[in-house]
């Protein structure tokens, strides 16, 4: 598969100076057009002083051009009404679609489209689906959900054949069997979806049948370190995790596994420290807060539009020979919790969590109004068929917690199934929730 | 552009006549049959002739609800309103996302909303009045369940549903649910209904009873089309 490995190899393998000039070449026309078209952009960036013709330069771009954010786009919403935050850059009527966010934390955002073969979003993944192997004629499963958008033109963009099977919550035995009837390629799955095949693994040869698969996806969270293992190890499944490209795409992993690509020929991404001072781009290596530019999007571009999520950025070449940066995620900015003064981040309760054998799947929400609480309440659910007393697992828990965050949690212990079935989006389990 | 780029290098490829393979309840458990792109080219043209009876036109908006493994007639219903010019939203089918839907229809007010489930209407009325929220949406083409929920809540919803692995949509008659005549035979037999594919569809699919409980009405459709109509028991 050398041979072969990349979908577009000129674009995918391009030299980082040739990729920075194409980059800054589509970022002065996006600067033009955005103040041309938005009135959003047309109105912050009179505010800040900012004109295009102010910007020569990818440098001129990042000292001068403010951050957006999405509560900046939900309050032009909210006072002009126009639905697109006033990020729309054509007529309504141009558009193919709308599509949006999960709306975990507020009102679904809308994407605005435009496209002819392929969705946005999916079309981003040609090039990873074909890392991963996916070749013409391949069958791929149905996912779970819509998402942004239909995702079966992305596959069948690469030739495959899309079975239609019902993978949501509750249907992995079935999903199972499909998978033995029409040995696969590829599959997407989520994080719920992950847990039910736990359940599944003790009853079902796992190995064998995803045997078929060059590979599956995931999204919408991490996975554990654990978890991770099993899936590979136990069950065979050379699993990719992929993750938001600050709403511009999305990042996932090449088989080396090794850091989600960022393609930067439909991004501009940046990892800065920002504070009221200022931003700076932090030493790399370091963790700084993900900010993004739609390099190829004329019905709405993000543009520098802070994601929150906390990033590495490395832009050495990747060992598949990409040339593209890669970011590894270390959070999302506001996760970290302050109980009583103390920090306690996601990753010490995840941990404690995955350490009982009940509720190894790691399935937990903190439960919190604001960052600084008095107390740590935690949500956490367990597999009913692994545990017989409930109040003991609450004991070992609640040590095992503190052991590992110095506070003593308040546990709200549920059935995986009953906390799974709280999800308001496809892809996302939110880890912090306000009740 | 860059997705344009990668699009174009993917029509390079050589590609297989099969889009789907489609899975669907019957009489005696779940069957499958096979759906080519030229399949869907068609069927992507009678969806358009039948939303456009809907007077849906270029420049108006659509709410699509749908799930995942649905895209065997997704695909043309999305086929179909990108003919028209209408622009879609899409969110899920599924229950819990009845607070997209209930955004996209305040923010978007689309002129017509497609596919709505029953699950979707159950997480709409705890915070809403159905009948208030779509009265005023000019076409509603509802899932079996949903359509009933509506009708009894003064919406004159029409029908939108699954024959096996064919696309029935009511006209705005609401005398049954065309299914397309050209590509599938449907008929009722001891009450039941059974599809067979037509002669064009290549999976040549046998006469399959779907253990669907309802009538076919042959005779020609006050909106002028002779296909033939399916009357679900569910909700009639």
């Amino acid at each position: 598969m050398a041979g072969n490995r990349y979908f577009e190899p000129q674009v995918e393998t391009m030299p980082r100076d040739q990729l920075r000039a194409r980059q800054q070449e589509r970022v002065l026309e996006l600067v033009e057009y955005a103040y041309g078209n938005s009135a959003f952009y047309r109105e912050l960036w009179d505010e800040h002083g900012v004109h295009p013709r102010d910007i020569r330069s990818l440098e001129d771009f990042q000292e001068r051009i403010p951050f957006i954010t999405k509560d900046m786009v939900r309050a032009y919403r909210a006072r002009t009404k126009d639905p697109f935050g006033g990020l729309l850059c054509v007529p309504p009527e141009e558009l193919t679609s709308v599509s949006s966010s999960s709306g975990t934390t507020g009102d679904p955002e809308f994407f605005a489209e435009i496209w002819e073969d392929a969705p946005p979003l999916i079309t981003a993944q040609v090039r990873d689906l074909w890392e991963l192997g996916l070749r013409p004629g391949d069958v791929v499963l149905s996912p779970p959900g819509t998402f942004r958008n239909l995702m079966d033109p992305g596959y069948q963009a690469l030739g495959a054949v899309v079975v239609e099977v019902d993978t949501w919550l509750g249907k992995m035995h079935e999903v199972v069997e499909a998978v033995r009837t029409y040995r696969p390629a590829y599959l997407q799955m989520m994080y719920p979806q992950m847990v039910e095949l736990e359940h599944l693994a003790d009853k079902v040869d796992l190995k064998e049948a995803f045997s078929s698969l060059k590979g599956a996806s995931c999204a919408g969270q991490p996975l554990s370190r654990r978890m991770r293992d099993r899936i590979r190890d136990d069950w065979g499944i050379d699993v990719y995790e992929y993750t938001s490209a600050a709403d511009t795409g999305t990042a996932w992993e090449c088989r080396e596994h090794d850091g989600f690509h960022l393609w930067e020929d439909t991004v501009f991404a940046e990892c800065l420290d920002i504070d009221e001072s200022g931003s700076r781009e932090v030493a790399a290596g370091s963790v700084g807060e993900l900010v993004a530019t739609d390099l190829d999007n004329r019905a709405a571009p993000l543009i520098r539009y802070r994601s929150e999520d906390l990033v590495r950025l490395s832009r050495d070449t990747c060992g598949c020979g990409r040339t593209h940066a890669r970011m590894w995620v270390a959070g999302r900015s506001g996760d970290e919790t302050l109980v009583q003064g103390r920090s306690v981040v996601l990753r010490d309760i995840w941990q404690a969590v995955e350490d009982q054998p009940e509720t190894v799947a790691g399935v937990f929400q903190i439960v919190r109004a604001a960052r600084e609480v008095d107390e740590l309440r935690l949500r956490v659910g367990y597999d009913p068929e692994l545990t017989a007393d409930v109040e003991a697992l609450a004991g070992r828990l609640g040590k095992a917690v503190h052991e590992r965050t110095g506070v003593e949690p308040v546990l709200d212990l549920r059935t995986e199934e009953e906390l799974l079935q709280t999800m308001t989006s496809v892809a996302k389990f939110p880890r912090v929730v306000k009740s | 552009m860059a997705r344009a780029d990668t699009l174009a290098r993917a029509r390079e490829l050589d590609r297989p006549d099969l889009a789907y393979i489609v899975r669907f309840p019957t009489a005696d458990g779940i069957q499958e049959t096979k759906l080519t792109w030229a399949e869907i080219d068609r069927d992507t043209a009678w969806a358009t002739a039948a939303l456009r009876g809907h007077q849906l036109a270029a420049g108006q908006r659509a709410l699509l609800t749908a799930s995942g493994f649905e895209g065997f007639w997704g695909r043309s219903v999305i086929g179909a309103l990108r003919a028209l010019k209408v622009t879609y939203g899409i969110a899920e089918a599924m229950g819990w996302d009845h607070r997209r839907t209930a955004v996209f229809h305040r923010e978007l007010k689309p002129h017509a909303v497609i596919g709505l489930s029953a699950e979707t209407l159950e997480g709409l009325s705890g915070g809403a009045d159905i009948g208030e929220m779509f009265r005023a949406t000019q076409v509603v083409l509802a899932r079996p369940a949903a359509v009933p929920l509506l009708r009894r809540a003064g919406v004159p919803a029409a029908l939108m549903t699954t024959v096996g692995p064919a696309l029935a949509l009511e006209c705005p008659e609401r005398t049954g649910a065309h299914v397309n005549g050209a590509e599938w035979r449907v008929g009722e037999r001891d009450g039941g209904l059974f599809i067979a594919a037509g002669e064009g569809r290549g999976s040549g699919l046998p006469e399959t009873p779907l253990g669907l409980a309802g009538q076919v009405v042959t005779d020609r459709c006050g909106c002028g089309s002779e296909d033939p109509r399916v009357l679900l028991a569910e909700i009639n």
